[in-house]
């Protein structure tokens, strides 16, 4: 085990009388892409918030690049390079494309309030070298034309196109996105699993929780199985298709529903 | 002399407004308190140079500083009142529960203000600070009125310079993500309450500078006169001139200042209901605000967002329409 960066042991979280996790284990390693799926309601969502921070397991530990979480806050999470997203895309709506990515860019110090009085000008420059970072990515995601237009004024898909762009320039260890293919067409679609690849091939560790199988298959090295807050299976997806327990739990309606 | 008090009376408030904007403007905190850190300082700004009570009259401290040191201070003691309601209204609370909070915050304090005469002096307030430096500055009374009118003007000019150079800065960058969005902040890295804090006391810190010149011009505080409900107008100052762009705060307070407060003066007011002329200014307000949000939410001056104007695409600017006096930058 002590090749992982993330080590999920033994999680469990209840809401009220509702058990949303039950003891939840299983491991990402370095370079790994990880697809977490389930049927709706299966507790995937809950695991991604108890990793980064967005809620507080009732028992069990999370362990990234050796560092226990639990306790720690979201933005501290965040600051040992776990980036996560989120169901719906969460954009600084009034503020620009550009200024959604450089906020991206995680340069904390920066953001003094001292400093911004004090050495104004030094930040200045420093910053027109984000920018120039900003702008290769916007490129990268088709979004160089959009760079002024206000986050609002975006479509879903750019909006989570946008949702990439901000991760790529922070340049995180570990990479948590939440159903990112959700509501945006097949062509988008494709595009963001590209992005999802890309993020793999440049050594970032992701784990993905996703409905759509053929892009799991396409692209995890290993799948997560969920349901009622267990996990019911793990490994690689060609293994799972001859597991009862998943083909009864989510390939199995997933079928039924064509 | 009018006029030049209208206007020293606007700029006071102006630098109010600068300071709230930043807290409800950039951070998007709607803080009802903010109207006790104007009366803390103006209140601090008496004890502290004011001299001994004679009695009946009574207060604290009691001391006889040069308003130059008084004002800082007491901008000091309001900073730190600050400090305490802002770590725990702040830390957890958000919108409307946020706004209850500092609402009940300065209603306490009011209150024990109020009642609580050793403090200072209860309903009676405190006053006795004319026109301080003016034999030293040999000035007449009008003239007076004139230096301080410039004097405002300058700490105005001075107050601008430094919200404006935080506007653009990163920092008002993420204060403004931070309004938009706090989880995805926090997702990003970003000690939220702590950059909502900071700018909080920067608020605070305006407020009790507010409070101090305050002092200076009027020469009397009580809790009375001048209620939190003040507050509104300068909310109101915001939502007209653009919230979010200090250039449209400061136009904001001279337009609803000068505009409906002081020529709604004009009304008449018959003698058997000499409050008509007050109501009706809060009424006007009133309407200001409900059709200022319904056909320009955005203020006089919309909020401006950076624009890039990197190397590449030159030619893909699809700049938003340009707002009327918007040609510099």
């Amino acid at each position: 085990m002590s090749g992982a960066l993330l080590e999920i042991d033994d999680l469990t979280k209840s809401f009220g009388g509702v058990s949303a996790v039950r003891h939840c284990t299983f491991s990402v390693d370095e370079g790994q892409v990880v697809g977490l799926i389930g049927p709706n309601g299966a507790g995937k969502s809950t695991v991604v918030d108890l990793v980064s921070g967005f809620g507080e397991p009732d028992s069990g530990s999370v362990t990234f690049a050796g560092v226990p979480l639990t306790g720690k806050r979201p933005d501290a999470i965040s600051r040992l390079g776990l980036i996560r997203t989120f169901q719906t895309p969460r954009e600084w709506r009034n503020l620009t494309v550009m200024d959604n990515v450089l906020l991206g860019r995680r340069k904390f110090a920066r953001e003094s309030l001292w400093r911004s009085l004090t050495a104004a000008r030094r930040i200045r420059r420093d910053e027109e070298l984000d920018r120039a970072v900003v702008r290769d990515i916007l490129e990268r995601f088709g979004l160089t034309e959009l760079k002024n237009e206000l986050a609002v004024r975006l479509s879903g898909g750019q909006k989570r196109l946008l949702e990439f762009a901000r991760i790529a320039a922070a340049e995180p260890r570990l990479i948590i996105v939440d159903e990112p293919m959700g509501g945006v067409n097949p062509v988008l679609g494709s595009r963001i699993g590209e992005a999802v690849r890309q993020f793999a091939t440049d050594g970032l560790t992701v784990i993905v929780v996703e409905h759509n199988l053929p892009f799991i298959e396409k692209t995890c090295d290993k799948v997560v199985v969920m349901d009622l807050g267990e996990v019911i299976a793990q490994g690689p997806f060609s293994g799972l298709r001859d597991n009862p327990r998943v083909v009864e739990a989510y390939l199995g309606m997933d079928q039924s529903h064509g | 002399m009018y006029w030049v008090s209208v206007i020293t009376e606007a700029g006071i408030f102006a630098i109010l407004a600068l300071g709230l904007d930043v807290v409800w403007g950039w951070s998007g905190d709607f803080d009802l308190a903010f109207y006790g850190y104007l009366a803390l300082g103006s209140y601090l700004t008496f004890v502290l140079s004011i001299g001994k009570p004679t009695p009946p009259v009574e207060y604290i401290i009691g001391w006889h500083l040069p308003v130059l040191l008084a004002i800082p201070l007491a901008v000091v003691v309001v900073v730190g009142l600050a400090a305490v309601i802002g770590a725990v209204a702040l830390r957890n609370l958000r919108e409307i529960y946020f706004a209850v909070t500092t609402l009940a915050a300065v209603s306490a304090v009011y209150l024990l203000v109020e009642n609580y005469t050793p403090l200072f002096d209860g309903y009676n307030g405190v006053y006795g600070l004319i026109n301080p430096g003016q034999t030293a500055l040999n000035l007449t009374y009008n003239g007076y009125r004139i230096f301080l009118l410039f004097v405002v003007l300058f700490l105005l000019f001075l107050a601008y310079l430094l919200v404006q150079r935080l506007s653009r800065s990163p920092f008002g960058r993420l204060l403004r993500a931070i309004r938009e969005d706090e989880r995805a902040a926090a997702a990003y890295g970003r000690r939220v309450f702590f950059t909502k804090y900071r700018a909080y006391l920067l608020g605070a810190a305006l407020a009790g500078l507010t409070g101090g010149l305050f002092a200076i011009f009027i020469s009397a505080f009580n809790p009375s006169a001048w209620t939190p409900q003040e507050l509104l107008v300068i909310y109101a100052a915001i939502l007209v001139g653009g919230r979010g762009n200090p250039r449209g705060v400061i136009a904001g307070v001279f337009v609803v200042y000068i505009g409906f407060i002081e020529l709604t003066r004009f009304l008449p007011s018959p003698a058997s209901r000499p409050d008509f002329g007050p109501a009706m200014r809060q009424i006007l307000i009133g309407l200001l605000i409900i059709l200022m949000l319904r056909f320009r939410p955005q203020g006089i001056f919309r909020e401006r967002p950076g624009v890039d104007r990197g190397p590449r695409p030159a030619a893909a600017e699809p700049a938003p329409a340009p707002e009327p006096g918007e040609a510099v930058r």
